[in-house]
């Protein structure tokens, strides 16, 4: 059999071309992304490992941050960022990169998006599976709090979803959008909670948590896989909200001016 | 052919592309045209299109390079939309069949057949089926795991041949599909396949610089010309029309409509 693990789903899935075609869409995706590379997959890794060390390495002696176990914690923090970074960036471009299919069949207009995000979601997964996997190694005990792991993704992946709806639609009138996304994002990365104490930030800035919807998945994400703890529920709700409310928005432009936009490119 | 049903209908379709031209100038000047709405230009791609395709036809479409055929088969797959008052409908299951496909260079011959079989509306048990036929058909077998990009031209288009006749659609829209692929004896080939299973009860809307196609296929032929729709009718008739246009435009009709290599 040529492609093993796609055979394999497709004996218990039933035969569901669009299913089928997103997966196949995220699979090459991935596939290009990592296998190309004599590391292969082990790169999806290594960039938030050798970041970690770096900030690891700064931090501790700069900023005295004097968190347990630090170079965990920024890790958990670097997974969610590296996968938002990463997955907007890409995002932005799927009109550009899936060109030949909006063109050529009649499909829905979603699925290269679904596409794009699932084959980011496997590194991600690789990525919190991996820090699961050594996890010991730091002193960290299971406990069934890990399973939290999996609403705290979704969220991440609807936001990206999301996000990625509005950007695709603004870049292909305005190119400057690339650019300013690569600001925003600087920008962004040094309001959330990645290698700041926790509290620390929030008490200097109460507002970040909720003006900011990666904080609180970093968070929660961090309490789930370093701490047993459950997920602070506000906060949780309101990441759910935040994407939700970002999904109808990017829809609503997305259907407004998908033909509008593909003229542009 | 009055009785057929309608599968692709376009009532007044216009188009017209808007953009700004990429002069040299200064910053401040640039900026300025952003709201000034200088330096705009509109091409009319498409006037007042009216046309109907029934099920089953053989649509033939032929105009010279800029006149509005690629535009007009985006506007029949719904890709791109006709100005207000314009309507554009299709029903049925289409594929666009361009050079190239959606290839991906950097995939071997196997992956690019499942992406793009897939994306056909084949199901992985229907690509598995007809794997070994497509490659044999293709005359690929030393070369199924190699990246495309190591491939010839020749190559890359028998793939694609071979992968787009098996494409589970009922209406297909070929944009500069066919267009001497492989030898001769490709050719005498894909020919009889051609005929044999692609044409079979579908519905084809062929765009092409190469007249023998049309010719050979074509149950009407119609002629654009600066984004009008100028002529309809058989091959020959049309051809006819075609020649003049050209000759009126003083380009040397002798590449155009004696070019006899079929695909």
């Amino acid at each position: 059999m040529p492609i093993s693990l796609t055979n394999l789903l497709s004996k218990y899935i039933p035969e569901n071309n669009q299913l089928e075609r997103i997966w196949i869409l995220a699979k090459t995706d991935f596939k290009l992304r990592y296998y190309e590379t004599t590391l292969g997959l082990i790169w999806a890794f290594l960039h938030p490992l050798i970041r970690m060390i770096i900030y690891w390495v700064i931090f501790s002696y700069i900023l005295n941050q004097n968190i347990p176990n630090y170079g965990m914690y920024i890790f958990s923090g670097l997974i969610v960022w590296m996968y938002f970074q990463e997955a907007t960036r890409k995002g932005l471009m799927i009109l550009r990169s899936k060109r030949y299919l909006y063109e050529n069949i009649k499909m829905n207009l979603y699925d290269g998006f679904t596409s794009s995000i699932l084959s980011t979601v496997i590194g991600l997964a690789f990525n919190i599976f991996v820090f699961i996997a050594i996890s010991p190694f730091f002193n960290i005990s299971y406990s069934f709090h890990i399973l939290w792991m999996f609403p705290l993704m979704l969220n991440l992946a609807v936001l990206v979803f999301a996000i990625s709806l509005i950007l695709v639609i603004l870049n292909s009138f305005l190119k400057d959008i690339s650019q300013v996304w690569d600001v925003f994002l600087l920008g962004m990365f040094w309001i959330n909670p990645i290698f700041y104490a926790k509290a620390l930030i929030f008490e200097t800035f109460p507002s970040l948590m909720y003006i900011n919807p990666i904080a609180g998945i970093i968070v929660n994400l961090r309490d789930a896989l370093m701490y047993a703890k459950a997920p602070d529920m506000t906060m949780m709700a309101f990441d759910w909200l935040y994407a939700l409310v970002l999904l109808v928005i990017g829809m609503l432009i997305f259907n407004r001016y998908f033909h509008k936009a593909m003229e542009k490119l | 052919m009055e009785n057929k049903e309608t599968v692709i209908r376009l009532e007044n379709v216009s188009k017209t592309f808007v953009f700004r031209d990429k002069k040299v100038a200064s910053f401040f000047t640039q900026l300025g045209w952003v709201f000034t709405g200088k330096n705009i230009r509109r091409i009319e791609a498409l006037k007042n299109i009216n046309l109907e395709v029934k099920k089953g036809e053989f649509l033939g479409i032929v105009g010279e390079n800029g006149s509005g055929k690629s535009t007009l088969i985006h506007l029949m797959t719904g890709f791109y939309k006709p100005e207000k008052g314009g309507k554009a409908e299709i029903s049925g299951n289409f594929i666009r069949l361009s050079l190239g496909l959606g290839f991906n260079q950097e995939l071997t011959a196997r992956e690019n057949i499942y992406l793009n079989g897939s994306v056909m509306g084949l199901t992985l048990r229907e690509i598995n089926e007809k794997f070994d036929e497509m490659i044999a058909f293709a005359e690929l077998e030393e070369y199924v795991d190699t990246k495309i990009k190591f491939y010839s031209r020749g190559m890359k288009a028998r793939l694609s041949f071979a992968v787009a006749i098996h494409a589970n659609a009922e209406i297909l829209l070929m944009d500069e599909f066919f267009g001497g692929v492989g030898d001769e004896k490709f050719k005498v080939k894909s020919d009889k396949v051609f005929k044999e299973s692609v044409l079979k009860g579908r519905t084809i809307v062929h765009v092409s610089h190469n007249l023998s196609t049309i010719r050979h296929y074509a149950t009407r032929v119609i002629l654009m010309h600066k984004g009008e729709l100028v002529g309809m009718g058989t091959p020959d008739e049309v051809f006819e029309m075609y020649k003049n246009k050209i000759r009126v435009d003083k380009l040397n009709l002798r590449d155009y409509v004696d070019d006899d290599q079929s695909f």
